[in-house]
């Protein structure tokens, strides 16, 4: 659906997008994640043939976004960071007016926009201003925009940014339904959200790929996904000692301990091993009081951090 | 074409339901009436070489008029789609970038032409009331009209080009009072020149000198040469749009 190879965008003095490349296929749902000003909405402006790139091609659905781009552009949905409208417009003025200009007409047209308003909960303020709109609903009313036209693709640039809880839900529960019959890139910030919702994560930093993967695989590869942590009544050299022998653990630090005897550890194990039940029987036959053995699940925000503050994982 | 149209009632929409709009027609029909009503009062006192025409576009009021609207009603063109990041929603849209200039030019000359109407009309009324006593010579008044609108197609443009320098209005506004003002004093200053020393400029202000088109025109002489210079440079200044629009995406 969406094929990017070798992008690149340079302004003076500094390179915003470098040498990127990724493909997005057909049905997928993918999250586009990045720092702040590592070049996620200059990718996606290039994305949708609003800024031209300084080398590199995109196609979206086998049109080039610079030779072909009126016909890329009937294919996406987008929707830019902070969701800019027309203040002058009341909701439904606005609706039809982009409904016209993306090529739709007539009695089409009319049921198209409401299928999209009842769809996106705006049909109750469709003759307001759009000046008087709450934020929740300004992003409603970008998302029935991008809906309209019936694109294949929905590229969504923080479209959960300043919304309440509530609202957020409500985004991730329409991300996932449209899920269903559109391909969807969505930059957030929102990992949880992501984790949720996306088959496939992009991470980009400094303008460059660092980690593409489903979710899963990138938590599973981290270095921090393999930590387990103990808490026994023993003697600290000894219990770390007898536990560093286990099969699969690569070491083992000592975080504390208290007056009564009790000692924690922190084990740190190869990623693919779970060494739980070897310590349980370890406590049992050295008769070590046992109050605390966990495993660390990762999450996408332990990836995110790594990935984006040091080299690649 | 059809997205041109789609935009042109857009922008034709914007202009008629937004306040300012009317505060501009206000401001013209109330200049136009006191330019008309001077230049009665100048043919009342005494016997005059000009016409109700003439005089009226002679008037300083005349002038006041012409270089107030233009920064009014363009500021807003491109200025309020960069500032509020609509255009980018616009030229993600199967939307071409001429599309969206030309649509917002034609939207502003029909606004500029609905402005003078009331002016025109002035006359008609007066030759009513006065039970057809009133001379107002035809001639006079198309030409009059026809360097107005050419002035106007002109200067427009030059709004326009104003307005996709900067997203902020009132900096657009004084960029394209201040390029017209130049232009038309650059007119005044060849003109100042021409009657001072050699016959050798005479011929180059003629196209320069504003002045002396207004003059020309509302005494009814229609010449064809600076109706050329003006839509030439109508041309030159929307292309010249058109590449600062497209430069802004491109920053090199």
């Amino acid at each position: 659906m969406i094929d990017v190879k070798n992008l690149t965008k340079r302004y003076v003095g500094r390179t915003a997008v470098d040498n990127i490349s990724f493909e997005v296929g057909q049905g997928e749902i993918v999250g586009f994640l990045g720092p702040n000003g590592a070049g996620k909405t200059t990718t996606l402006r290039m994305l949708t043939s609003y800024l031209p790139p300084s080398s590199g091609t995109v196609s979206i659905a086998g049109f080039d976004v610079f030779r072909d781009s009126l016909k890329a552009r009937k294919q996406i949905g987008y929707m830019p960071e902070n969701v800019p409208l027309y203040e002058d417009m009341r909701v439904k003025e606005y609706l039809y007016f982009r409904a016209k200009l993306k090529g739709l007409s007539g009695k089409d047209m009319r049921e198209r926009i409401g299928k999209v308003m009842d769809r996106c909960g705006v049909t109750d303020v469709r003759k307001k201003m759009i000046s008087s709109l709450s934020k929740g609903y300004r992003q409603r009313v970008g998302l029935a925009d991008t809906l309209v036209h019936s694109p294949q693709l929905l590229i969504l640039d923080e479209p959960t940014n300043g919304l309440d809880p509530n609202q957020i839900r409500q985004v991730r529960e329409l991300v996932k339904e449209l899920g269903q019959d559109h391909t969807i890139l969505i930059s957030t910030h929102i990992l949880p959200e992501v984790e949720a919702t996306c088959d496939r994560v992009i991470i980009i930093s400094e303008g460059k790929v660092r980690a593409s993967d489903t979710p899963q695989n990138l938590v599973n590869r981290l270095r921090t996904a393999g930590t387990i942590s103990v808490e026994v009544k023993a003697d600290p050299s000894a219990a770390a000692d007898k536990m560093t022998r286990i099969v699969g653990v690569r070491k083992v630090a000592k975080d504390s301990v208290d007056e009564d005897g009790w000692c924690r550890f922190t084990l740190r194990v190869e990623a693919s091993s779970d060494v739980r039940e070897e310590l349980y029987n370890m406590a049992i036959a050295n008769h070590w009081p046992l109050r605390e053995l966990a495993r660390h699940h990762a999450t996408l925000e332990d990836v995110f951090v790594e990935v984006t503050q040091s080299e690649q994982v | 074409m059809r997205t041109f149209r789609i935009l042109l009632s857009k922008e034709l929409r914007s202009f008629f339901l937004s306040p300012i709009a009317y505060v501009v027609l206000a401001l013209v029909m109330l200049f136009n009436g006191v330019a008309f009503y001077a230049s009665v009062r100048i043919l009342q006192t005494a016997p005059s070489e000009g016409s109700l025409v003439t005089w009226t576009f002679n008037s300083p009021w005349f002038y006041l008029s012409y270089f107030t609207i233009f920064p009014l009603i363009t500021m807003r063109l491109f200025s309020e789609e960069q500032k509020l990041g609509t255009i980018e929603t616009l030229l993600t849209a199967p939307v071409r970038t001429t599309e969206m200039i030309f649509s917002k030019y034609v939207a502003t000359v029909i606004f500029y032409c609905v402005l003078w109407l009331p002016s025109l009309l002035n006359f008609y009324v007066f030759q009513w009331i006065t039970r057809g006593m009133a001379d107002i010579p035809t001639g006079q008044l198309i030409g009059s009209y026809t360097i107005v609108l050419t002035m106007g197609l002109f200067n427009i443009a030059i709004g326009c080009f104003a307005s996709s320098l900067t997203k902020n209005q009132i900096v657009a506004a004084i960029l394209s009072f201040s390029m017209i003002l130049l232009h038309f004093l650059l007119g005044a200053f060849m003109l100042y020149l021409s009657g001072q020393s050699n016959q050798q400029y005479a011929e180059l202000t003629s196209y320069f000198a504003s002045i002396q088109h207004i003059k020309s025109f509302a005494s009814g002489l229609i010449d064809t040469r600076p109706i050329i210079y003006y839509l030439s440079f109508t041309a030159l200044v929307l292309s010249l749009t058109h590449q600062v629009l497209d430069f802004r995406r491109w920053k090199v």
